[in-house]
């Protein structure tokens, strides 16, 4: 009777705990937790140089038509409707958390690059998106500014630079002539060269007596 | 921090290892607290030990506490456990299935297991009936695969599907265990002892 009594005193003490705990949990003061990817991820995402993209990829990717990225113009619509770059998709740093954003942002088939001016408002917007958990996200290191002053209008090479240099220049002008700009140089109309006209050397061709198959006889 | 090994704090390649430990570790809790004995196993069907009830709902209601004042604390996200898939009639037809197997044996799968380790011969007859059920499954798979994949509802749980608050299920989730606790060994006192 003794230790049937200390047995069930022992459950009893067993059934208090846990209503206690099950009931803490109720009674626990909510918090809101942040969603998305931990701060240390979002930290070593943005430390790495490989969020960015330099203009001259971008160029290259747009002269190849490569298909396996979008691009979007996080500026005003206005900036937008102004300039832009091909094909760029206008998603307004207020709009960014839109439901109709959403698709172009939230989805694992392409890569995503955003650009503003600069690269402020595009990294605002990458903050954004990647406290979302969105994937592929790039952004156009020095915007538009920057593609204007590489891409559009090339620094040409003085003397003293090297033949790398020039190379690139040659890449970053093909390209600006292939987003629409036009350089001096091609309309220049090169001189004909002057070649002293060489009389063609009369050719004498005999002509060789045909034999002909002897005729007749027998 | 946790799930530990989706997180990377512990390298994928040790859940083989962990499992096989945890698996020990289980087995021989099972053993010791005496679930390779048929006869226990089979009483809460017949009414004269409800160990087994005791022991999973214990867990069930153990494991969802802590599990949710880690989640509260930080160290483990609770929307990042593996849920198992529910497939509805599926679920039905091997749950009756294998409650059939469970009144008749006296086993479940895994203390069946047990009971082989410390030699019992029907935990053996009954594994062996096992390999013939699995057995008999693959051979007529095509028959039974509408049953087994049909009826899909996705990785559910009654928190997500209902829109229940989590804490408020989880506390009375724990007064319905304590409640059956306390009835069950009401109506165990009531029934004749059996020795066993």
């Amino acid at each position: 009777m003794n230790t049937t009594k200390s047995v069930s005193k022992r459950y009893v003490f067993l059934a208090a705990i846990l209503i206690v705990l099950a009931g803490g949990l109720v009674l626990l003061p909510k918090y809101q937790k942040h969603e998305g990817i931990e701060p240390e991820e979002l930290l070593s995402k943005a430390i790495s140089p490989e969020r960015y993209i330099s203009t001259d990829i971008l160029a290259d990717k747009l002269v190849n038509q490569d298909p396996s990225f979008i691009l979007i113009d996080v500026r005003e619509e206005s900036e937008y409707t102004k300039y832009s770059l091909p094909n760029a998709i206008n998603i307004p740093l207020k709009k960014l958390l839109d439901e109709e954003s959403i698709p172009y942002l939230n989805q694992a088939q392409y890569n995503v690059i955003l650009f503003s001016n600069d690269n402020f408002y595009a990294d605002q917007a990458w903050v954004l998106c990647n406290r979302l958990g969105y994937k592929n996200l790039k952004v156009l290191k020095g915007g538009i500014n920057n593609w204007y002053k590489t891409i559009i209008n090339p620094p040409v090479p003085t003397e003293d630079m090297t033949s790398l240099d020039y190379e690139l220049y040659n890449t970053r002008k093909a390209a600006s002539m292939f987003f629409g700009v036009a350089y001096p140089e091609q309309f220049k109309v090169d001189k004909p060269i002057e070649v002293k006209k060489v009389a063609p050397k009369k050719v004498i061709t005999v002509q060789k007596k045909k034999k002909k198959p002897a005729e007749g006889g027998c | 921090m946790g799930p530990l090994i989706p997180n990377g704090v512990i390298p994928y390649e040790w859940d083989s290892v962990l499992a096989i430990l945890i698996g020990i570790a289980f087995g021989f809790v099972l053993e010791s607290s005496g679930f390779s004995s048929s006869r226990k196993l089979a009483g809460v069907f017949y009414g004269y030990d409800f160990a087994v009830l005791k022991v999973f709902f214990t867990a069930a209601v153990v494991a969802s506490i802590g599990l949710y004042y880690m989640d509260y604390l930080g160290y483990i996200r609770v929307a990042e456990l593996y849920v198992q898939p529910t497939y509805l009639w599926g679920g039905i037809v091997g749950g009756a299935i294998m409650g059939v197997g469970f009144v008749a044996a006296g086993f479940c799968p895994g203390t069946a297991l047990t009971s082989v380790a410390i030699g019992k011969i029907d935990a053996m007859v009954y594994v062996v009936g096992i390999m013939i059920g699995v057995f008999i499954f693959a051979e007529f798979y095509t028959l039974f695969q509408p049953l087994y994949e049909g009826s899909f509802l996705g990785n559910i749980t009654v928190v997500d599907s209902f829109g229940v608050n989590p804490y408020w299920f989880i506390f009375i989730l724990t007064i319905a265990a304590i409640l059956a606790f306390y009835l069950t060994d009401l109506l165990g006192k009531k029934i004749k002892k059996v020795f066993y």
